[in-house]
């Protein structure tokens, strides 16, 4: 049974009813539902819903995303139309009003497509805590989590240059629908050979992934189809799939080096 | 932290009511308000039946805790219809066979109204992407948006202005 709901109106604020115990919520699109079972964790919500922490800028080649932004405001952003896409395959219009960039960092897979795009990115979390603030790549935010106590306040990241981003979904239904495999890449390319890539993969783990082995084969050579199929093979090691109610750990396996082609070749 | 009151605003009119800690805007719109038109599927957020707007934006009953919205504006399928004439999604709904059991049937409907507030000419696709979280069980989704390309059509030759434009999303 829920006792309290705070809403507290800075970080530093949030702070105080985190440090205590309280259950960081954004968008409560995850929390909620387990509020409504009965099966959550804690006894008392701290919605970060107006902690200020919603903004979005982008200036200088950066964005600076706010941990409570809505998702929805992420796609309608006019200096952040790569990741439109990407938006578009996360659940649906409605659910993105709700539901928080700083939420989709700690979803479990197969959710958490944002925060696959995040680590492609390299992105950096500003994170709030009884120590005060720190900064932390998201790749070990992803890994490791934030200590008791902390949480994200926003997340920023450098926008890749033309022609360099790359994202692709797969899943059962064209909307609204849980990943299968999920690619994101920022990859750079010199006269078609890749000069440099950070390829991360969502759907085929317990956390989002870097394919640091598909990486390794891409460098130095061409984006083509055989270059992309051997790579994909070779991501397999990177990954833990698993079984649940959209796909078998043996299917995602099986059809990641077919989509991490498409992310790049279509 | 015992119940305490809450306000909203609910089709335009201030309402107050006690809630208990972590009660959800669904909850209180059915039990407490007695608007019963957003109904209660999954709980999850999984069905969009309990879909009302929120700042005039779709958002899921069912995972708002309604102390997060306290004192913002909240639109239900109640507040469509005006003197008791259906507006054109409502009419485009009936003449087009898009409701059966009419269990989805208000959440489809404020979908529709959120998407043409903004957007008077939306395309089929726009259509699809925006019901696509909203399951109808029987009467299949086709006719649910041909009547809402059909109510766009309406609105747009009764020269109805593109209302409410939502710009800013509901969390603040
Ligand atoms: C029907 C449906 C479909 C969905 N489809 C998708 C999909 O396709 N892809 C996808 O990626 N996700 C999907 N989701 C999952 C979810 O909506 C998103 O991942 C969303 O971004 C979670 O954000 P939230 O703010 O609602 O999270 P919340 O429910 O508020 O929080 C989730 C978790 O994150 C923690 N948290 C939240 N904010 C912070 C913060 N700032 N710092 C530290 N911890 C924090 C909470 O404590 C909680 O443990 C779907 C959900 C639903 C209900
Ligand atoms: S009852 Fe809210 S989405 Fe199903
Ligand atoms: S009309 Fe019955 S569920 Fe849609």
């Amino acid at each position: 049974m829920i006792q309290a709901v705070h809403l507290p109106e800075s970080p530093e604020a949030a702070a105080v009813h985190s440090a205590r115990g309280g259950w960081i919520m954004g968008g409560g699109t995850v929390v909620m539902p387990l509020v409504n079972s009965g099966a959550a964790i804690r006894n008392e919500l701290v919605s970060l819903r107006r902690a200020g922490l919603a903004g979005i800028e982008v200036r200088d080649g950066v964005a600076r995303i706010g941990a409570a932004a809505p998702l929805s405001s992420v796609k309608e952003h006019p200096g952040l139309g790569f990741l439109r896409p990407a938006l578009r395959t996360i659940a649906s219009p409605t659910i993105r009003n709700l539901a928080t960039v700083g939420g989709n960092l700690f979803v479990a897979q197969p959710y958490g497509d944002l925060a696959v795009c995040l680590l492609a990115l390299g992105a950096t979390c500003e994170i709030t805590g009884p120590g005060g603030r720190r900064e932390a790549p998201v790749a070990d935010v992803l890994a490791s989590g934030v200590a008791e106590g902390e949480f994200v306040t926003a997340v920023v990241a450098a926008l890749p240059e033309p022609g360099t981003w790359y994202y692709h979904k797969a899943m059962r239904r064209r909307l609204n629908s849980a990943s299968i495999v999920t690619v994101a890449s920022v990859t750079h390319t010199a006269d078609g050979v890749v000069t440099s890539t950070r390829t991360a993969l969502g759907g085929v783990a317990p956390r989002p992934v870097r394919a640091v082995s598909a990486e390794r084969l891409m460098r130095g050579r061409p984006l083509s189809p055989e270059v992309l199929t051997e790579a994909g093979q070779a991501a397999r090691a990177d990954t833990a799939p698993f079984d649940d109610a959209y796909a078998s750990a043996w299917y995602r396996s099986r059809v990641l080096p077919v989509h991490l082609r498409r992310a790049f070749i279509g | 932290m015992p119940s305490q009151i809450v306000s909203l605003v609910v089709n335009g009119e201030p309402r107050e009511f006690i809630a208990r800690p972590g009660t959800t805007l669904l909850t209180i719109l059915r039990e407490s308000l007695g608007l019963t038109a957003a109904k209660r599927g999954c709980a999850q957020g999984s069905c969009g039946t309990c879909t009302v707007l929120v700042d005039d934006r779709p958002a899921t009953a069912c995972l708002v805790a309604v102390e997060t919205v306290a004192d913002h504006s909240v639109r239900t399928l109640e507040g469509v219809a005006s003197d008791g004439n259906l507006d054109e999604v409502q009419s485009s709904f009936v003449d087009n066979f898009a409701t059966q059991c009419g269990f989805c049937t208000a959440g489809m409907i404020m979908v529709a109204e959120a998407l043409l507030d903004r957007d008077p000419d939306p395309s089929e696709e726009d259509v699809i992407e925006a019901i696509s979280g909203n399951v109808c069980r029987c009467t299949g989704y086709r006719p649910i948006v041909i009547a809402i390309l059909d109510a766009a059509r309406r609105r747009r030759e009764a020269g109805v202005e593109p209302g409410r434009p939502a710009e800013e999303a509901v969390s603040r």
